[in-house]
């Protein structure tokens, strides 16, 4: 059954073309998660030694060849640096269109609510914001240098802002997809264009970026973090955006409470990274890059209700997502302080 | 008119429908789908008990930024007169015509409809 859907296909191919064609393939069992793409577990074995595979799939037609070179690069890079992420093993494409990225398969969880409420997960969540930090502290590490081999990589200008750079990109992409006016974000961008003048430029140089540091991308154990995934939106910036992403609400599944993932307080999870990195993070420049996440988790829910309304993925739940942009625009307004500014004017 | 039940009383129906669907659910997935579908379901329920009333009180924060316009009369007019106008706004905020003096006022306008929207869409994120 599994061999006749086309992904799981490409899974046992690329697994081959992995461990050499005199090796034995197991039937491939698809893996939760992922509207982009299909990840299968697999195990190759030759002789006596077995090799537990993810090989991940994207179908024809979403296969984005030089984003999947770049994640693999930067898989690489961060692997050999002892960071916490599936060992890359191969890279490639099919004649028929799909392409794969097969790694090394970790052990663990990535359901978010098990970290965040699960009683058997309580000792681990303290040691998770530890390990987050000094895994995000080496990912930023990482220099444009290191990952020059990364086709495609977006980066802003030598001295650029990253955070300038990073909301022209939102405004575009928010353009693009936006199916009715919201004047809070309209807004939100003006706000946003003052605290980039207000604030002091980061004094750093441009680092690696996850692109996607949020709670549902780890893999963990009881014993805590076992995997970061994901890496699909790696790109050259500042470290405050993986630093904010982690905070947005969304990604706290309701425990607003430990606005860090649900997991940590804010302040654990800055104080934490700061360790980590042996320096100071600007609490400002971190809240302006949370106003600019949610603009853009807020064009992405737009994204997902217009991928259902254009009849591309006609599916009831992504037309649900465009009515979470409300809620997001009211997180955007009390992040940018128009709850009190209101109260006040009364 | 139409008979009993009324569109209220049969997304109610629906809703229960759809929750118990979720209860009894063979897995995640199927679990989600229905607790989504539920959640649509009430979203609809909502819009109808309060949307005309959240309408008109956006229409009057305009007037208040623009000057008065009379509500027209008709629904599917009203709602599209409603939408240009929001979309008058959203261009003049973006031009920067709000970033002096009058943003507090513009901020108070944008604020309230914010918040009608979440009551309706996601009413748990208003504490």
């Amino acid at each position: 059954m599994h061999e006749a859907s086309g992904t799981g296909r490409v899974a046992v191919e690329a697994a081959r073309a992995y461990a050499g064609a005199t090796a034995d393939i197991s039937t491939p069992t698809k893996l939760a998660g992922g509207a982009m793409h299909d990840s299968w577990a697999v195990d190759a074995t030759r002789g006596n030694e077995t090799r537990e595979l993810v090989v991940r799939v994207s179908p024809a037609g979403r296969a984005d060849h030089e984003k999947t070179q770049r994640e693999f690069e930067a898989l690489r890079v961060a692997f050999a640096r002892g960071i916490r992420c599936p060992e890359p093993l191969l890279v490639g494409e099919c004649v028929t269109g799909e392409d794969y990225l097969v790694m090394a398969r970790v052990a663990g969880d990535t359901n978010p609510r098990l970290i965040i409420g699960d009683g058997r997960h309580a000792s681990a969540r303290p040691r998770m914001i530890e390990q987050l930090a000094e895994d995000l502290a080496e990912i930023h590490r990482i220099t444009p240098l290191d990952v020059a081999a990364a086709p495609g990589i977006r980066s802003p200008e030598v001295g650029e802002d990253p955070l300038r750079f990073e909301r022209r990109l939102a405004e575009d992409a928010y353009r693009l997809q936006v199916l009715n006016p919201h004047p809070a974000i309209e807004w939100a961008f003006r706000w946003i264009d003052r605290e980039i003048e207000r604030l002091e430029p980061p004094n750093r140089d441009h680092c690696l970026v996850h692109g996607d540091f949020r709670i549902g991308n780890m893999l963990y154990d009881e014993q805590g973090l076992t995997s970061i995934l994901d890496w699909e939106g790696v790109h050259i910036g500042d470290t405050d955006e993986d630093i904010a992403w982690l905070c947005t609400r969304v990604w706290r599944f309701g425990r607003n409470d430990l606005e860090a993932g649900g997991i940590a307080s804010r302040e654990a999870w800055l104080s934490a990274y700061e360790r980590a990195r042996g320096r100071t993070v600007d609490r400002s420049r971190v809240a302006a890059w949370e106003v600019l996440q949610n603009i853009r988790w807020a064009q992405i829910t737009m994204m997902q209700a217009r991928a259902h309304l254009d009849g591309q993925t006609v599916r009831h739940e992504l037309a649900a997502i465009g009515r979470r942009t409300a809620e997001t625009e009211l997180e955007i307004l009390r992040l940018a302080g128009v709850e009190e500014r209101v109260a006040r004017a009364g | 008119m139409q008979d009993r039940p009324t569109a209220t009383e049969l997304l109610d129906a629906l809703g229960a429908f759809m929750r118990d669907r979720a209860d009894h659910a063979r897995d995640r997935w199927e679990r989600f789908q229905f607790q989504v579908a539920a959640n649509s379901i009430a979203i609809i329920g909502r819009e109808l008990e309060m949307d005309y009333a959240f309408m008109r009180e956006e229409w009057a924060g305009l007037d208040a930024l623009f000057g008065t316009e009379p509500v027209p009369q008709v629904q599917p007019a009203f709602a599209a007169r409603l939408l240009e106008r929001n979309d008058n706004l959203s261009r003049r905020i973006a031009t920067g015509e709000f970033d002096g003096e009058r943003e507090d006022e513009l901020l108070a306008h944008i604020w309230a409809t914010v918040v009608n929207k979440v009551r309706i869409a996601s009413p748990r994120e208003i504490p």
